[in-house]
């Protein structure tokens, strides 16, 4: 054979034997690309605390739609306690990040419920999901709200198969009213427990409202505090700030000017090609 | 020479002959040579960066790197650092060697030959700083993320501009003078007259000189895509990689909106219906870009196609590895096809055939349009099999399109070796 020939074949055999591993590959291409996928839709959650309805984040979604170069749209979804499911608003179908509030009909405080609440969000979520075919989110609870989202990133969220990609949880009482910080109550411990099954890949940001020193008024700083035991260590980044000031009790935390702008910078920020 | 030689071919490699002679076109050709080791160390290891290390290469996904590697992220940072450090700087560095080679000739003296170059790396510093930074009479800051290969072009220019003007001011020399204060002279009026031109762009234009370069280049992205786009935009980047403006334009179909929705369609979908089926990225990232932009690849077939090219040969083996990965800058500017009149025409021809092919057959359905993510280094064949899952008429088509690109370069690379030898031969003799 040629010279000529002979570097030709060498190259073309070259080229043949890097084709081979991508060949090899092709079967687990799809699982691959599955993984790594994330849908250009990725919706914010808002779940209120107890006590509050759907309509509990109008004014904060509003006040968060102003001076903003991206409208979110605002889908409100209330869950009846038979699992059935109220919608009001509407997600424009160019939104990115539409602002879905799950609100639940059954909103009393109290252990069980927060425990059924749960499971009622998990229903919504799968359904929204069915719908809208998103698979990340990020997610706000305000006081009962972000236990809500806690339980649900523990116990659900991996059968859904959706990546969570931030938690921002304000004034959420993660030992409930319990002001003695030497009792642990039940809510805590099964947190505490289940926290080996939170994502490894979510930031949390865990928000507490400070009106003196032991509190927003209603749930006592310390019970706030203790997000740390449960996240830290386990999810990619936990992060705890402290908001004073004007509009620092509980129930107005969610329209404090200082926690919009830290939703606008924190849970709302776009990544990827979204941005 | 035994083989007959067309007509074109003949007048086309006398134009090659006549234009590499010019003075300023034979300083940047040596500045090319004398950089191109340089170019080729940061490739390969921005290479082995890409493909091996990093999550979207195509080695690190199908040969599994994350499982038996020894230090990865060490490694990546490693690889970063020496690509940054060698392509990161290759703007400056083809200023200096431009400025150097121009004035090489004009001067017996080294002290002359080097100032020239370092006023060149001056002068498009100059060009390269953080506006802000001077107008708020802060400490300057300097910019670095426009001087890698693409900014080839500017380099070339600011050297051409400091070389040719420092040349004028060696040959207006009085002879009688002491040296020393005349250099001193010569280098101040020059460093005076161009950090005054760099201080009138910074004041008046609100982005650096190759970032405005770069922002013309990728205006059709937003226009369109039917078979007309789709050609100009083949046409534009051509032009922009042939005049040295290297790099980013060409892979960010990948990341458009569009990309995003197919890939959407077909992993929450069965069968494989696509809503965007003809888009830079299905057509043009898919199908003209085996070996990198300007099917580069079948360049490095049709060199060992041709006989008689022992020069072309050894920098055809010096590219392999880069070119196997969709590197093209060690070829292109070793080669050199930057500047060449006589490649030209096949760089530019050769992707916008297989443009308007690839084009022919997603619409005609014969094949069904790529939506997976494309690994980079993929070998330039594979694209579209990999990025179809897995279909065999895409790459039949992409086979297809390779052999006749290398057709395509064929003539145009046995004129160039001819061409070259000629070139050579000279400068041998004088």
């Amino acid at each position: 054979m040629n010279r000529r020939f002979r570097s030709l074949a060498v190259i073309l055999v070259a080229l043949v034997v890097l084709c081979i591993p991508g060949l090899l590959w092709r079967s687990q291409q799809r699982a691959h690309v599955q993984a790594d996928y994330r849908s250009a839709m990725a919706p914010v959650f808002l779940v209120p605390g107890s006590s509050a309805t759907q309509n509990r984040f109008n004014a904060l979604v509003a006040e968060l739609n102003r001076e903003t170069p991206h409208q979110h749209s605002l889908l409100r979804v209330e869950v009846m306690t038979d699992g059935t499911l109220k919608y009001t608003g509407s997600i424009r179908p160019t939104d990115k990040q539409p602002i879905i509030v799950v609100g639940f009909e059954n909103h009393r405080d109290g252990y069980e419920t927060i425990q059924k609440q749960a499971k009622w969000f998990t229903i919504a979520f799968k359904a929204l999901q069915q719908t809208y075919h998103f698979n990340h989110f990020s997610a706000m609870g305000h006081s009962n709200g972000g236990l809500v989202l806690t339980i649900f990133l523990e116990d659900d969220v991996a059968q859904t198969k959706a990546h969570a990609d931030r938690l921002m949880t304000i004034a959420s009482p993660f030992n409930l009213e319990e002001s003695d910080q030497n009792v642990d109550t039940p809510l805590f411990k099964q947190l505490s427990q289940h926290r080996k099954h939170l994502p490894k890949s979510v930031t949390v940001y865990s928000i507490a409202g400070s009106e003196g020193y032991s509190g927003d008024g209603i749930v006592p700083f310390d019970s706030v505090n203790r997000g740390k035991l449960i996240f830290q260590g386990q999810v990619k980044s936990f992060t705890q700030m402290t908001v004073t000031g004007a509009n620092a009790n509980h129930a107005d935390l969610p329209e404090n000017q200082q926690i919009v702008g830290l939703i606008r910078q924190d849970l709302l920020k776009m990544t990827g090609f979204n941005s | 020479m035994a083989e007959r030689i067309s007509r074109v071919g003949c007048n086309l490699i006398g134009l090659e002959i006549k234009f590499r002679r010019n003075r300023q076109v034979s300083a940047i050709y040596r500045a090319l040579r004398l950089i191109f080791p340089v170019i080729l160390v940061g490739t390969l290891a921005d290479f082995v960066n890409q493909t091996w290390l990093q999550r979207s290469g195509y080695y690190y996904q199908t040969l599994h790197v994350a499982k038996w590697a020894f230090q990865l992220h060490l490694l990546r940072q490693y690889l970063g650092l020496l690509s940054a450090g060698t392509l990161g700087l290759t703007a400056i560095l083809m200023a200096f060697a431009v400025s150097f080679y121009l004035v090489a000739p004009a001067t017996p003296l080294v002290r002359d030959r080097l100032m020239a170059g370092v006023i060149a790396i001056i002068a498009l510093k100059s060009l390269n700083v953080n506006r802000q930074s001077v107008l708020s009479n802060h400490s300057v800051q300097w910019l670095s993320s426009n001087l890698g290969l693409s900014g080839i072009l500017v380099g070339v220019l600011v050297g051409l501009l400091v070389g040719n003007g420092y040349r004028w001011l060696i040959n207006h020399q009085d002879p009688e003078h002491e040296h020393l204060e005349q250099t001193v002279g010569v280098v101040g009026l020059w460093l005076v007259v161009l950090t005054g031109l760099g201080f009138i762009w910074v004041s008046t234009q609100t982005v650096s000189l190759n970032a405005a370069l770069l922002t013309l280049a990728r205006w059709p992205f937003q226009l369109p895509h039917s078979l007309g786009t789709l050609l100009g935009f083949g046409l534009l980047t051509g032009t922009c990689q042939w005049l040295g403006i290297l790099g980013p334009i060409a892979s960010v179909g990948g990341q458009s909106i569009e990309a995003a929705q197919n890939l959407a369609a077909v992993l929450n979908h069965s069968g494989w219906q696509v809503p965007h089926p003809i888009t830079l990225h299905t057509v043009v990232d898919v199908y003209a870009t085996s070996g990198g932009p300007g099917m580069v690849l079948a360049l490095l077939l049709a060199i060992f196609l041709v006989r008689h090219n022992s020069a072309q040969r050894r920098m055809g083996w010096y590219c392999l590895v880069p070119t196997l990965g969709n590197f093209n800058a060690p070829l292109l500017m070793g080669l050199p096809v930057i500047f060449s009149p006589l490649l030209f025409t096949p760089f530019i021809l050769a992707p916008l055939v297989c443009i308007t092919l690839s084009w022919a057959a997603l619409v005609l359905h014969w094949v069904p349009a790529v939506a997976y993510p494309l690994a980079n280094g993929t070998p330039g064949i594979l694209q579209a099999f990999l990025g179809t899952g897995g279909n065999w008429g895409a790459l039949v088509l992409a086979v297809a399109e390779l052999v006749i690109s290398t057709a395509i370069y064929y003539p145009f690379v046995k004129w160039a070796g001819i061409a070259e030898e000629a070139v050579n031969h000279e400068s041998k003799i004088s």
